[in-house]
């Protein structure tokens, strides 16, 4: 875990990976496919967010669709209401951040932790819900653009070259432009984790205590891991929108949360790549299951979600590497070469 | 210089009538404690007299019910931890407080870091870590090290801060002889630079370092003396074998 | 005149309706420090078993006041065995595993019964009071409330039952010595705190509709009168029910219902950031 970023051979896959897939996936895949893709990619940004807070500041959020439904609406009011997209985008980042900190500053200065935390991010995100659904009337607009209640926001603008409103990306340039975010997200959190910011962060997660011990100022460090994994949300959120060219309240739903929490859980709480993965493995594990006709998705995600709690609590990808790593070790011992057991520790 | 006069003079930690209660319980009781800089003061008294909630108020973790604590002649009552800490002090718990999932040398390094720059930190730790012998460990991880160890680890992320005064809960708890005489060396040497307050029960320790002792007895001040005397005092030895102290009060 | 009267016992009204939805899940909280996401599932249960059973021609009180604790406590007993037990002392993994369950719930709910709201009559009509009409059904509510607080209080207080109870919540290792099977203790505290969910979502049947996501609405209501009110299982429910109860129907009765919940919410937040474990974490802390 502290071997330096550029030297751990996990991080230049992912990014070689992820490179292939934006540069040659139009290009190999057939259109159909790619759009389907997009959406595993917008939702790997979201469980990103997710990850980082959790996995690595230890903050575990009931709550994450309140900063995906913010910033999907403040991208769609400023977009639609300033006819380019790039402003609006880097505001979908910006608001929910900022709304971040202020919940941040909130929650973490007023000492809360553990399962009153849960509930506070889960109440906020059920203040935005229940609002969002009662914006229904005309009066209730924001710079000119209706928040439409129930029903929602619908012809949001799809991603314009910065500068040139008229010039809408096509399906193959907008999975490139996702990609190619989901890759500097990506990039840009590893990069984080291993400063020593995100060591003292991993520090906190370990023991709040001692960190207090050493004069780090915990509160200010968790506002601000809080702050950026809000902002990651909110950006999702925008890609969201714009994907789907509409946006309404269920954005702030607890499913949205929900969905977040397995998709972390599933790929294993403390990496970035099993979240990614456990986004792929249920969204499809989801569309299959929409063509069967006697179980719905719901019965699907809680039996899921009991599952792992109770057989996997460590997550897929940690468990995987625990049985991989038992099984390497254990062939190395039979053909009689001594190796020392590392000990399991994950983030790639 | 009378006495009067030198007790005008700076003290790094001072407490007045510091009082903590819980409900009906005051652990510690009205208590007023001095420490000069530099000074190596070590603080004994039985189980229960009020020596670790004593030692808690100091660093923080919890707030006085009543009284002052002042850190180079500066209030920090009911100041975080952390404010505390970035004043120039180093804090031991009676619990090892540790970094359990990363390496001695990450844990020794973050300590370092708080206050250089990160090529410095990593060259203090690398020397904090030998200074305490356990540079033999500086790649384990320290959940997987053995008691004794971790408290070693623990010191060496002390030192490493490179603070002005030291506060110990109990360091030398769980540790083997070997390790108990290189604590106590550590100790003594920690204290040419700065103050030292060490906690502690272990009398074979005590008697390596100890000069000037505190005896705590039922939260209060008990006795003040040279370790000799103490070790002589027939009332002292009384509050720990539990026979009323009251009588020879 | 007969105004404030109907306002004030509104403002009753809405605490007992949130010690009902909370009391149930309030005694596992304290009790087993045990979160239950799917209490709100429970509540719809209970709903359910009311409406089928009446439906079958079973008698409305004996539905609400029989079978529907008896069907969510047995359920409650079963899913403690299965699942909770795996995960106590884990606050957060029982937090997760039981919202999968409130999952599975609503979905397994929906293909046996569908979508479609489900009713039933509301028993004895209105009241009046001066010039504005009440329905009787409202007392009906507050009474059961109080019932179901006080013969908590009395059964933690004075039968042995509740002492072996109390005893294992507040240190389980020293009650195993002491000979207390703590296995069942638990049992028996997660089945009638599903009981008593139970009765509660069948007394409330009659005002909701009963829907497979009703329960969706209400744990959160539930929830935050629990954490705000903290680990005493009854002072903690009474007081934060009391107050989110008569601020949020206050100020329904000024500006509108959507108002009042988010009065209801606002308040719990600004509540747990005074007292960060809630009302009784702090004041009455030794209360029951």
């Amino acid at each position: 875990m502290e071997r330096s970023l550029t030297r751990d051979p996990g991080f230049w896959i992912m990014v070689v990976i992820g490179l292939v897939l934006m540069i040659m996936g139009p290009i190999l895949i057939d259109m159909f496919t790619i759009m389907q893709i997009t959406q595993y990619v917008v939702l790997s940004v979201f469980a990103l967010s997710l990850a980082y807070i959790w996995g690595f500041g230890g903050i575990l959020s009931f709550g994450q669709a309140a900063f995906f439904g913010l910033g999907a609406y403040a991208f769609a009011v400023s977009s639609i209401s300033m006819g380019d997209t790039t402003l609006p985008l880097v505001l979908s980042f910006v608001i929910p951040a900022a709304f971040g900190v202020a919940l941040g500053y909130f929650m973490f200065y007023g000492k809360l932790s553990d399962v009153y935390l849960g509930v506070v991010t889960m109440v906020v995100t059920l203040i935005f819900w229940k609002l969002a659904n009662h914006t229904a009337g005309p009066e209730y607009s924001i710079a000119g653009v209706r928040l439409g209640g129930f029903n929602g926001i619908p012809s949001i603008p799809t991603i314009n070259i910065p500068g040139q409103p008229d010039a809408w990306l096509d399906p193959a340039q907008l999975f490139r432009f996702f990609m190619g975010v989901l890759i500097v997200v990506y990039v840009a959190l590893r990069i984080l984790i291993a400063s020593d910011f995100g060591r003292i962060s991993i520090g906190i997660r370990e023991n709040e205590t001692r960190a207090a011990l050493l004069g780090y100022d915990i509160r200010r460090h968790k506002v601000i891991v809080f702050a950026i994994g809000s902002g990651i949300a909110g950006l999702s959120g925008a890609m969201w929108a714009t994907y789907q060219s509409f946006i309404d309240p269920n954005a702030f739903s607890m499913e949205m949360s929900a969905k977040a929490l397995i998709w972390v859980m599933a790929g294993g709480v403390g990496t970035l790549l099993g979240p990614i993965l456990g986004v792929i493995g249920l969204q499809w594990l989801t569309l299959q299951m929409g063509m069967v006709d006697f179980l719905n998705s719901l019965v699907v995600l809680g039996a899921i979600m009991m599952v792992l709690v109770l057989a996997l609590p460590k997550g897929l990808v940690p468990t995987f590497k625990s049985l991989g790593i038992a099984a390497w070790t254990l062939w190395r011992r039979g053909r009689g070469v001594s190796s020392g057991v590392k000990k399991v520790t994950s983030d790639d | 210089m009378t006495d009067a006069e030198k007790d005008k003079g700076y003290r790094i930690l001072r407490t007045r009538g510091l009082t903590m209660r819980f409900g009906g319980v005051t652990a510690v009781d009205n208590v007023d404690f001095d420490l000069r800089d530099g000074e190596l003061r070590c603080l004994l008294g039985p189980n229960g007299a009020g020596k670790s909630t004593f030692f808690k108020c100091l660093t923080g973790q919890l707030v006085p019910s009543e009284g002052q604590v002042m850190l180079k002649e500066q209030p920090i009552t009911g100041l975080n931890t952390h404010e505390i800490v970035n004043m120039g002090v180093g804090i031991k718990t009676q619990v090892p407080n540790v970094f359990d999932g990363i390496t001695v040398y990450e844990n020794v390094r973050l300590s370092a870091r708080r206050k250089n720059t990160a090529g410095i930190a990593r060259d203090v730790a690398e020397a904090t870590i030998e200074k305490c012998g356990i540079k033999h460990l500086i790649r384990r991880e320290v959940g997987q090290l053995a008691h004794g160890q971790r408290q070693l680890v623990e010191l060496a992320m002390v030192l490493a801060a490179a603070p002005d005064l030291i506060l110990l809960d109990e360091p030398a708890a769980g540790m083997t002889g070997d390790e108990r005489d290189r604590l106590a060396q550590l100790v003594l040497e920690a204290a040419r630079s700065a103050a030292v307050i060490v906690v502690e029960h272990d009398m074979q320790f005590i008697r390596q370092i100890a000069k000037f002792v505190t005896v705590f007895n039922r939260g209060a001040i008990f006795r003040e003396a040279m370790i000799d005397d103490i070790m002589r005092d027939r009332a002292v030895q009384e509050i720990y074998l539990g026979k009323q102290a009251d009588a020879a009060a | 005149m007969d105004y404030a009267i109907i306002v004030a016992l509104e403002m009753i009204r809405a605490v007992a309706w949130l010690v009902l939805l909370a009391a149930g899940l309030a005694i596992i909280f304290g009790m087993m420090r045990v979160i239950n996401f799917a209490h709100g599932e429970f509540l719809m249960l209970g709903g359910y078993t009311v409406v089928v059973s009446t439906g079958a021609g079973v008698n409305e009180w004996v539905a609400i006041l029989l079978l529907a604790p008896l069907v969510v406590g047995i359920f409650g007993v079963v899913v403690e065995r299965l699942v909770i037990r795996q995960l106590y002392g884990r606050m957060l993994d029982s937090l997760l595993a039981t919202w999968g369950l409130s999952m599975l719930m609503i979905g397994g709910v929906t293909l046996i019964f569908g979508n479609t709201v489900q009713g039933v009559a509301t028993p004895f009509g209105g009241v009046r009071i001066g010039s504005y009409q009440m329905p009787v059904y409202n007392f009906v509510l507050i009474f059961f409330a109080a019932a179901i607080l006080l013969a908590v209080w009395a059964i933690l207080k004075f039968t042995r039952a509740g002492l072996i109870a109390r005893a294992t919540m507040q240190n389980p290792n020293m009650a195993e010595t002491l000979g207390i099977r703590t296995g069942w203790v638990y049992m028996a505290t997660f089945g009638i705190g599903s009981a008593v969910t139970g009765l509660a979502g069948g007394l409330l049947a009659p005002v909701t509709g009963v829907v497979p996501a009703m329960g969706a609405s209400l744990v959160g209501q539930s929830f935050i009168t629990v954490i705000t009110g903290g680990a005493a299982v009854i002072t903690g429910t009474l007081s934060s029910a009391t107050i989110l109860g008569s601020i949020s129907q206050a100020t329904t009765f000024w500006a509108g219902p959507v108002y009042g919940d988010a009065a209801l919410l606002v308040v719990a937040l600004i509540l747990l950031r005074i007292l960060p474990q809630g009302i009784t974490g702090r004041i009455f802390k030794r209360a029951l």
